[in-house]
């Protein structure tokens, strides 16, 4: 469970001022918010990646800012983040960035036997193929793949929470269904937790249990799929109006050129 | 409430204190990442692989700039000095001069300025392109200490190549000097030997020597700690690399004036 406490951050301008948010244990859930609203300033304080100004994380009872180091370096072990651009190592061959999602000292004592078999079972469970890429430089990858290298790096460790930064934006239709349909059944195989940015809102809807949105600093909405449709505050209104409106015209444009 | 003083005095004031704001964050951050590099380098974290990476790119990677940039001082400096003391003066205190000026100051301050162009705006450039596409956030999130990986390697292979190469240049130095000389004004090698021997203090070797150490920590250091501060994309890596092009060659300079009056009494 991770539970949010009154998160604030401001960089020139304040841009989380007061954000209170509990994503439960197994849950899959998805965070909305025009871009800009602190999405990613929000799931980087999730594990001290920006320190907020005030509030706290907690994770499974740990306390982010006031456990100290090893409680930070135990919450770091728990989860894995997919970083919105990848973020690969992009000195490293896809063998060594994914392997580096295993603990230090997993990956000392492991044989390189040990340790390609583990990276191959990562990649295998997002659908890249483990012979072509093993040996391959991030450059020399297309976005998707790239993408699909910094899960597989997020998911070699068996971490217990998944945060993912917009897994999707930015890939065509067939890899957006295709990493949708990874980041749900990761959820339910590996039985994670999942907190889901994203601004493909339909996409959201569909598959998470519990949906939240984010606007000028604070919560605006959180709640189950149907209450956010139903939801009658007219920025939440206008957002899935929007999000409806855009689906509409990919799957025209899809359809049609 | 509204101070009693004239606007410019005001703005004055500011700047002031923005200048003395800015330069305590920097010192600062400058203090906690060396302590942060020293725990990493006492808890044995650093990869000796990736010492060696560095080693190479700074030091073997240099040579034949230092070469190039070493023999054109003691060129240099040999021509002049015979033309300025041609007549006034026994032929080989040439000799002294070259030798002098290569190991106290030309060797040391070139070679540092020429690392800041050749490695300390590839470290900023490196690190802050890491920052940018997150994967110093990367490094965290994996339990990893960045310090540890990127920082604590160059500083070691700074502190280690600076006086090495400052060696190689005073030998190359002298020697261009010398065959300078004896193209130049006609002086013969032993002429300009005895004039460097009559002179000479091992201690001018140790102080030379002192300083590159002392580049060759401030160099990495300075541009790890630029890296690590970008933001804002391409165009961010592009200004904080400038910026930290500026700060080391002030630095630089800065520090070889703090010499003389600590350790040349
Ligand atoms: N390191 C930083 N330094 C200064 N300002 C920052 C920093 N990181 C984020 N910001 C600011 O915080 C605000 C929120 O940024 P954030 O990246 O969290 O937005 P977001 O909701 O993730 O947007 P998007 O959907 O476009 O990814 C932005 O105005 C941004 O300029
Ligand atoms: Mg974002």
């Amino acid at each position: 469970m991770i539970t949010y406490r009154d998160i604030h951050k401001s960089f020139d301008l304040p841009v989380l001022s007061g954000v209170d948010m509990m994503v439960e244990t197994g849950e899959m859930f998805a965070l909305f918010g025009p871009s800009g609203t602190g999405k990613s300033v929000l799931l980087k304080t999730t594990i001290g990646l920006m320190i907020p100004d005030r509030g706290d994380v907690e994770i499974d009872g740990l306390s982010v800012y006031e456990g100290g180091p090893s409680a930070l370096l135990e919450v770091r072990r728990k989860v894995g983040y997919v970083f919105q651009h990848s973020a690969l190592f992009d000195s490293l061959t896809v063998l060594d960035n994914v392997a580096m999602g295993l603990p230090e000292e997993v990956l000392q004592r492991l044989s390189t036997i040990e340790k390609v078999r583990r990276v191959w079972e990562a990649l295998d469970i997002v659908n890249l193929e483990p012979k072509e890429v093993l040996a391959k430089i991030p450059s020399e990858l297309s976005g998707g793949m790239k993408k699909r290298v910094g899960i597989a790096r997020a998911i070699v460790g068996r971490p217990e929470i998944l945060l993912w930064d917009e897994p999707t934006t930015g890939l065509d239709p067939v890899n957006t269904a295709a990493v949708e349909r990874l980041i749900k059944r990761l959820s339910k195989e590996l039985e994670v937790t999942s907190l889901l940015v994203t601004h493909d809102v339909e996409g959201g809807l569909d598959i998470c249990d519990r949906v939240a949105m984010l606007d000028g600093g604070t919560l605006r909405f959180c709640g189950t799929p149907v209450e956010f449709r139903a939801c009658p505050d007219p920025v939440v209104q206008a957002f899935v109006d929007r999000a409806a409106a855009e689906a509409a015209l990919d799957m025209v444009t899809d359809t049609y050129v | 409430m509204t101070l009693p003083l004239p606007a410019p005095i005001v703005r004055w004031l500011a700047a002031v204190g923005r200048v003395a704001r800015i330069t305590a964050e920097h010192a600062g951050e400058l203090g906690l990442l060396s302590w942060r590099i020293m725990v990493a380098i006492a808890q044995l974290k650093v990869s000796r692989h990736d010492i060696s990476t560095q080693l190479y790119i700074m030091g073997v990677q240099s040579l034949p700039i230092v070469f190039v940039t070493a023999s054109l001082a003691g060129i240099v400096t040999s021509q002049q000095g015979g033309y300025q003391l041609i007549s006034s003066s026994p032929q080989y205190i040439l000799g002294t001069l070259v030798v002098q000026s290569v190991i106290l100051e030309l060797a040391p301050l070139l070679t540092a300025i020429v690392l800041v162009g050749r490695i300390g705006a590839r470290i900023t450039a490196e690190l802050g392109t890491m920052v940018v596409s997150e994967q110093i956030d990367a490094f965290e999130s994996l339990g990893r200490d960045p310090v540890a990986i990127l920082a604590a390697p160059r500083l070691i292979a700074g502190v280690i190549t600076m006086p090495l190469l400052v060696g190689f240049a005073d030998v190359i130095g002298i020697v261009a000097g010398m065959i300078a000389a004896n193209i130049d004004v006609g002086m013969g090698t032993e002429t300009f030997i005895y004039g460097a021997r009559l002179f000479w203090h091992s201690w001018d070797l140790v102080y030379g020597l002192s300083k590159s150490v002392v580049f060759g920590f401030a160099i990495p250091l300075i541009a790890v700690h630029m890296g690590l501060r970008t933001r804002g994309g391409a165009e961010g890596v592009g200004l904080t690399t400038t910026q930290a092009v500026m700060f080391m060659i002030l630095t630089i300079l800065i520090l070889d004036a703090m010499f003389p009056p600590l350790l040349l009494q």
